[in-house]
């Protein structure tokens, strides 16, 4: 048997050239659309390019970079998008672990019927999500309109045409999108706790919400840890939602940094800055999900 | 065991999953129903629950500013990104397996490494070097774009499937004479099914609806259904009408999809996160 398990798992220090060979074509595509890309945008980043890069100027050194320490437009972007990235991501834990408690709790029946409905906002384009909540929050809308019953007017709450409240309106606009997403992974989570933790803590008298904090929650970590390696990354990358629904503005309040990388890009087309800025934004995305994504892989591999 | 819960309970949790409900199908209910009514109905408030629908949104958008050419160059697109990635991913995935386990294992984690970068970073310089290469306009650009966005992603997600299937049953299949490369198609990819049926709606849904590339890798000739959504989105003022018509040409077919995949998407979903 053991002799047989060899033949199966010849390991690459033996000179064992098919596990290589079906990995190939991957480590090719890979290669051709993101290794080669990123290197070259980062040698980009030190020089000054025009639109297109049909002409590569001057080398200019790190000025793209200091640039960037004097732009305090970018410098907003980055804070707003940090800003969005903690509103969504606790927006959708919290409506995503109370979605799945209710769904588990619920009917077999009723979770069958409501578990397809819930996934549909998953499946729409990020571009509808936000075109869908522009129309919610025009000024002389459904929003406006609903809001209207209760006394509440453009004064009390300006929605997307105040700098104040606008990245909220974005923020809700991501909530509704990907909530659904969260109450699948967690609702899954949830059924892997076994039955009988419930039960002893029930027989030692423990109320609903106090098993919620001391068994569901704790049980839950690595699920929590693994969802936010997974989908909480997008949120630094947010760009659809907010092209739709405010184009940045009003007042660049919501300009994310990837839509202000991309107006420096494609509008005012200075794309060696565009590049630099770009860099930035994945060295932030680096240092902010790093360290989960660190914690989440050393536990899985050990 | 369940807790036996008290009436207000009970009341209180109906109440949460109607607002759930509510909240969840409003928005899409807007959307669809607004592709249907007349161009001033859209603006009037309170909306009508009754009216007659018309279709002359849909005819404008299809006639006069072709999208049917958009519906199939995102059909293209994206079905060309799904068996690309399907088949590169789960031969790599198969690739690890073999590998000695253990160094296998650790790649198909730092796999998850490529969500982090920013889809902007790889996306200026891709745009130069296929404006360089005169791809631009062409379905090769969208799709290798695509492919960036998901073939990490599926890599990972097969491994994680492939991680389930006994070893014993492969070195079954070796003491019968099959050799690994046989043992792909024979063995493998049978069991994989599932998997498979869950990359293709989580990848068909990344490619339908990804807008940042298609935006900048494509031209009037190759553009999808996204992009031709963001063309009706001016800075300051919106064609509901027609907006609302193609955003239910892009809506309605992946939905559909997805219903009846619901089962593979969302165990394409959990796979992942919940194994860890």
């Amino acid at each position: 048997m053991k002799k047989k398990q060899k033949i199966f798992y010849l390991s690459l220090e033996k000179g064992d050239l098919l596990p290589m060979l079906l990995m190939a074509p991957t480590i090719l595509i890979m290669m051709v659309v993101m290794i080669f890309p990123l290197l070259y945008g980062l040698y980009l980043s030190f020089f000054k390019v025009g639109f297109g890069g049909a002409t590569v100027g001057d080398f200019i050194g790190v000025q793209n970079y200091i640039r960037f320490f004097s732009d305090t437009t970018a410098q907003k972007t980055i804070v707003n998008t940090l800003f969005f990235s903690v509103g969504a991501i606790a927006g959708d834990m919290l409506l995503g672990t109370i979605g799945a408690v209710l769904l588990n709790k619920m009917s077999r029946a009723l979770g069958n019927i409501c578990r397809p409905l819930m996934t549909i906002p998953l499946l729409v384009s990020p571009l509808i999500v936000g075109l869908i909540w522009r129309y919610i929050y025009d000024p002389s809308g459904i929003l406006y309109w609903l809001l209207g019953h209760v006394g509440i007017g453009m004064e009390q709450f300006p929605g997307t045409s105040s700098s104040a409240t606008a990245l909220l309106c974005c923020i809700i606009a991501q909530w509704w999108e990907v909530v659904p997403f969260y109450i699948i992974v967690l609702t899954a989570g949830l059924l892997a706790i076994p039955e009988d933790y419930y039960e002893a803590a029930y027989v030692d008298g423990a109320g609903p919400l106090r098993i919620f904090f001391r068994i569901t929650l704790p049980l839950m970590k690595n699920v929590y840890m693994t969802v936010l390696v997974v989908s909480g990354v997008d949120t630094l990358k947010i760009f659809d939602i907010i092209y739709a629904l405010t184009s940045g503005g009003p007042n660049n309040s919501t300009m994310s940094i990837s839509m202000y990388a991309y107006n420096q890009a494609f509008v005012i087309s200075d794309m060696g800055y565009a590049m630099a800025l770009s860099v930035i934004a994945m060295v932030v995305s680096f240092l902010v999900f790093g360290i989960p994504f660190l914690y989440n892989n050393r536990k899985s591999i050990t | 065991m369940r807790f036996k819960r008290k009436w207000y309970t009970k009341l209180m949790m109906a109440a949460i999953t109607a607002i759930a409900l509510i909240w969840t199908l409003v928005p899409v209910y807007i959307v669809i129903s607004n592709s249907v009514r007349k161009t001033l109905e859209i603006k009037e408030m309170p909306p009508k629950l009754i009216f007659t629908p018309t279709l002359s949104h849909f005819e404008k958008v299809l006639t006069l500013d072709n999208f049917g050419k958009y519906f199939s160059n995102s059909i293209i697109i994206s079905l060309s990104t799904i068996v690309l990635t399907i088949l590169a991913g789960t031969l790599a995935a198969y690739g690890l397996k073999i590998c000695k386990s253990a160094i296998g294992q650790r790649i198909s984690n730092v796999l998850l490494l490529g969500k982090m970068v920013p889809t902007i970073t790889v996306m200026i310089p891709l745009f130069i070097m296929f404006n360089q290469m005169h791809l631009t306009g062409t379905y090769v650009a969208p799709v290798l774009a695509h492919c960036s966005l998901s073939l990490f992603f599926v890599t990972w997600l097969m491994a994680n499937f492939m991680q389930d299937i006994p070893n014993e049953l492969l070195e079954a299949a070796s003491v019968m004479g099959c050799s690994r490369l046989k043992a792909f198609p024979l063995v493998v990819v049978p069991l994989l099914k599932p998997a498979i049926a869950s990359a293709t709606i989580l990848v068909m849904q990344s490619s339908w609806n990804e807008l940042l590339f298609s935006l900048t890798l494509t031209n009037i000739k190759t553009y999808p259904l996204t992009v031709g959504v963001a063309k009706y989105v001016g800075a300051l003022s919106v064609d509901w009408g027609k907006c609302s018509a193609a955003a239910t040409l892009t809506i309605v077919p992946i939905v559909i999809v997805g219903f009846f995949m619901q089962k593979y998407l969302v165990s394409g979903i959990t796979a992942g996160a919940v194994k860890g």
